[in-house]
């Protein structure tokens, strides 16, 4: 009689899926709309850039996924609570971003994300992206894909 | 003379005390008798807290069913409130102020009575064929309804089949559900009722496990959060909170019972389901000739004349989910209920109403012992009220009793994980481990063979708890005091105290044979329900005469598993049940009538979501029966409907 249930738990190929689902539908539009509002001369040049740099977030992310499943199998539930979601997605900007203004990823210019004023321009478009990618974890995507929750994070029919 | 079905019928005191020694009754035909307190009632029992209809017997040459017609005082049998049950010789029937209890019962055919086949409803239009011929069905005179979907139960299950069904775009036209409550979650609130979960308490379910609404969202932490906000308060948010932490940095969130049959409520009245449920009793189900299927059921509507009760519903897809049906207790608590009648109100099932041993407790100036058994959620909140009636009578000493001790390091263990353990009880949030749902654990036990599924079912499964920082405290408090006591053993005998006859003496053997003796005042059984479906009339003809397979119970067998009795009725992952096939004609089943299937955690809110999700799609996969699929913008756009209260 007892009732039970979370929203979405991931398998791996969920990970994937969510993480490209939400590049595409929220981190490619906010990304624009960010640059537009930062920049609104070079709005394009800066999309270009802040566009690779979450694409390389998500890529780190996609490499992360395998330790995270890893982790997850440890725990009795095999879920992965909301603040672990948060607090590894944070760690995954972190380590993009520290790596980058070490110049360790040529695809970054360390430049560009060089001073306070890069930091605060990266740190403010992870969260205008991160932000609404999180709230919509914890239950919009459903409005639209019904089955991903039962499906762990894939797309489709169960 | 084809059954003889005999009572002793007592007149209890207010106390419950029997007046007399009771005078015999005598049942020899088949039929329907009516009893209750009016004079046009075939058996009339006096007395203001009897209903004017209170239960019906229904005598057929193979069985005796009570129904319970709605009394407002309820009718038990055997100590469970039933709202229908199958009686057996030794079983006792309690309404306020009489006891029946059945002394014999008997069925036989005389050689010249073999001939004539039984008579009466449904048997008269469905005969002995397994394919009922669809023209004959007009000619017996019973109303005949057509409709596309037949939901049959009329519970949860039920509902959430039909709100998908609903939201997927099927006119309410097209739909019929019978069910003998009339709203969906009457028979769930009563459980919860009973096992002491009032409208205030929480439920042990999820934020976003939301039977009302087939998306999950928005969950009941948010709907809470924000309603306390329109309130001015910001407490809500804790809530949120404990969303976002569960079940690392916070407990898990849970909702609480009176806000989800409010949401019931209102999802209930935006789907129309008043209008497509009939109140009634499904008694026998039937394929048509024509690919469909007929369901013969009796109305329990009390504005319907008696003689036109009798209806047949025909539809293209049904859905089963008819729930617990009769439930059993242990076997040796029937065993003292059926030999101690006198002392029966010493023993309880949690699951049926008992709050008169609470009220006791507290009355009483003195030491009152309390045998708690078992270690489910249940058990946890039977202990947190006698926590609570400890406040009244101080002396109440809780005596908690366990098969065997469990230490730190001996919760179950799957692959490289091991389930938590607490003052000597398993933890879990839920009641499988959170993957079941949705997550890994559901892929892999739906693509396990059937050994592999035993062992999952076996492992994942078992008595758990879920970890509340005020139970636990209680435990700790308690043991600290002396007033809990863990006692470990199983229950081998439940006996009247010899010297003192209002107390009752519980045998226990622990491990290695150490035996102990409890005298405690009463015992709470929290060791559940056990659901056996074939004491349904209805699954029990139905898997008779489909020759439908069943699933099985595993038990652990030293390193291995082995196979025990039957459980659910076999169902497909889309839950339908592959042997009722009929041409196009399709019947979907969920809920614990299903269980030990390909999924494992079928008798939750949101188990029954999942499969009426399952079976949904599985019928706009088929595109036989003009259920539309839900794809992302169709669901967005019904989504905003449910937000705006709209009609689906």
């Amino acid at each position: 009689m007892v009732q039970g249930g979370e929203t979405m738990i991931p398998t791996l190929a969920g990970r994937i899926q969510t993480r490209l689902l939400l590049f595409v539908l929220l981190g490619i539009p906010l990304t624009a709309l960010f640059s537009w509002l930062w920049l609104p001369l070079y709005w394009d040049l800066l999309f270009l850039f802040l566009l690779t740099v979450l694409a390389t977030v998500t890529g780190f992310g996609l490499i992360m996924d395998v330790v995270y499943i890893g982790l997850q199998r440890l725990r009795w539930d095999r879920d992965w609570p909301f603040a672990y979601q948060f607090f590894f997605s944070i760690v995954e900007f972190a380590v993009v971003l520290w790596a980058a203004r070490a110049g360790l990823i040529p695809w970054l210019p360390a430049d560009v994300l060089a001073g306070t004023e890069g930091l605060i321009m990266a740190s403010s478009h992870f969260a205008t992206v991160f932000i609404p990618s999180f709230l919509a974890l914890l239950g919009p995507i459903s409005v639209f894909f019904i089955r991903w929750r039962f499906k762990a994070g894939q797309l489709g029919k169960l | 003379m084809t059954v003889l079905l005999t009572f002793n019928v007592i007149e209890l005191d207010s106390a419950g005390q029997p007046r007399g020694p009771g005078a015999p009754l005598e049942i020899d035909e088949t039929g329907t008798i009516s009893f209750g307190s009016s004079t046009e009632r075939n058996i009339v029992l006096e007395g203001e807290l009897v209903s004017r209809h209170h239960f019906d017997l229904t005598v057929s040459d193979s069985r005796v069913m009570l129904t319970d017609q709605n009394s407002t005082n309820g009718t038990q049998v055997n100590n469970m409130r039933v709202g229908l049950a199958e009686l057996g010789q030794g079983d006792v029937i309690e309404i306020p102020g009489w006891r029946l209890e059945v002394t014999s019962l008997s069925f036989g055919v005389s050689q010249t009575e073999a001939t004539v086949s039984p008579q009466g409803f449904p048997h008269d239009v469905f005969g002995d064929d397994t394919l009922v011929d669809v023209g004959t069905l007009h000619s017996h005179g019973y109303p005949v309804e057509e409709r596309k979907f037949c939901a049959v139960g009329g519970g949860l299950g039920s509902f959430t089949f039909v709100d998908h069904l609903r939201c997927y775009g099927v006119s309410a036209s097209d739909i019929a559900v019978i069910g003998t409550e009339k709203v969906s979650y009457a028979t769930y609130k009563r459980y919860c009722r009973d096992s002491q979960i009032p409208d205030h308490e929480r439920l042990r379910s999820n934020s976003l496990s939301t039977p009302d609404n087939i998306w999950g969202f928005p969950g009941y932490a948010s709907r809470e959060a924000f309603g306390g906000l329109l309130r001015g308060r910001l407490g809500g948010f804790k809530r949120v909170f404990q969303v976002f932490g569960e079940p690392t940095l916070a407990e898990s969130y849970t909702p609480r019972a009176g806000d989800v049959f409010d949401s019931l409520d209102r999802e209930e009245r935006r789907i129309d389901w008043p209008a497509m449920h009939r109140q009634g009793q499904a008694r026998c189900i039937r394929k048509l000739s024509d690919g469909r299927y007929a369901v013969a059921y009796t109305m329990r509507d009390p504005s319907v004349a008696e003689a036109d009760r009798r209806r047949i519903i025909i539809a293209d897809v049904l859905h089963l989910a008819t729930g617990y049906p009769a439930t059993r207790f242990v076997d040796d608590f029937q065993t003292f209920i059926v030999n101690y009648p006198d002392h029966r109100h010493m023993v309880h099932n949690a699951y049926a109403p008992h709050d008169q041993i609470y009220d006791a407790a507290e009355a009483a100036n003195g030491p009152v012992y309390v045998v708690v058994r078992g270690r489910g959620i249940v058990a946890s909140r039977i202990i947190q009220r006698l926590h609570e009636a400890r406040k009244r009578n101080p002396q109440i000493t809780i005596l908690h009793s366990m098969r065997s001790k469990l230490d730190p390091t001996s919760g179950a263990r799957f692959g490289r994980a091991r389930r938590q353990v607490r003052t000597n009880i398993e933890i879990q949030p839920f009641n499988w481990p959170k993957s079941c749902w949705g997550g890994d654990l559901r892929f892999e036990y739906e693509r396990a063979d059937v050994a592999k599924r035993g062992a999952m079912l076996t492992t994942l499964g078992g008595t758990t708890t879920a970890e509340r920082s005020d139970w636990i405290e209680i435990i700790e408090r308690g043991t600290e005091e002396g007033w809990y006591k863990p006692v470990y053993g199983s229950i081998r005998e439940i006996l009247p105290h010899d010297d003192s006859p209002d107390k009752v003496m519980i045998r226990v053997e622990g491990e290695g044979g150490h035996r102990a003796e409890l005298i405690a005042d009463y015992l709470v059984d929290c060791t559940g329900l056990i659901s056996d479906i074939t004491r349904s009339s209805l699954l029990n003809d139905l898997i008779e005469t489909y020759a439908l397979p069943r699933n099985h119970a595993y038990a652990r067998n030293g390193d291995g598993f082995e196979k025990r009795g039957p459980t659910g009725l076999d169902v497909t992952p889309d839950f339908e049940i592959e042997g009722l096939r009929n041409q196009r004609g399709r019947v979907y089943a969920s809920g614990t009538v299903t269980s030990g299937g390909p999924y494992l955690a079928v008798d939750s809110f949101l188990g029954l979501q999942y499969s009426a999700l399952r079976s949904t799609d599985h019928l706009v996969t088929e595109g036989a029966h003009g259920v539309k699929n839900l794809g992302p913008l169709r669901s967005a756009g019904q989504w905003l409907k449910w937000c705006r209260g709209a009609k689906p």
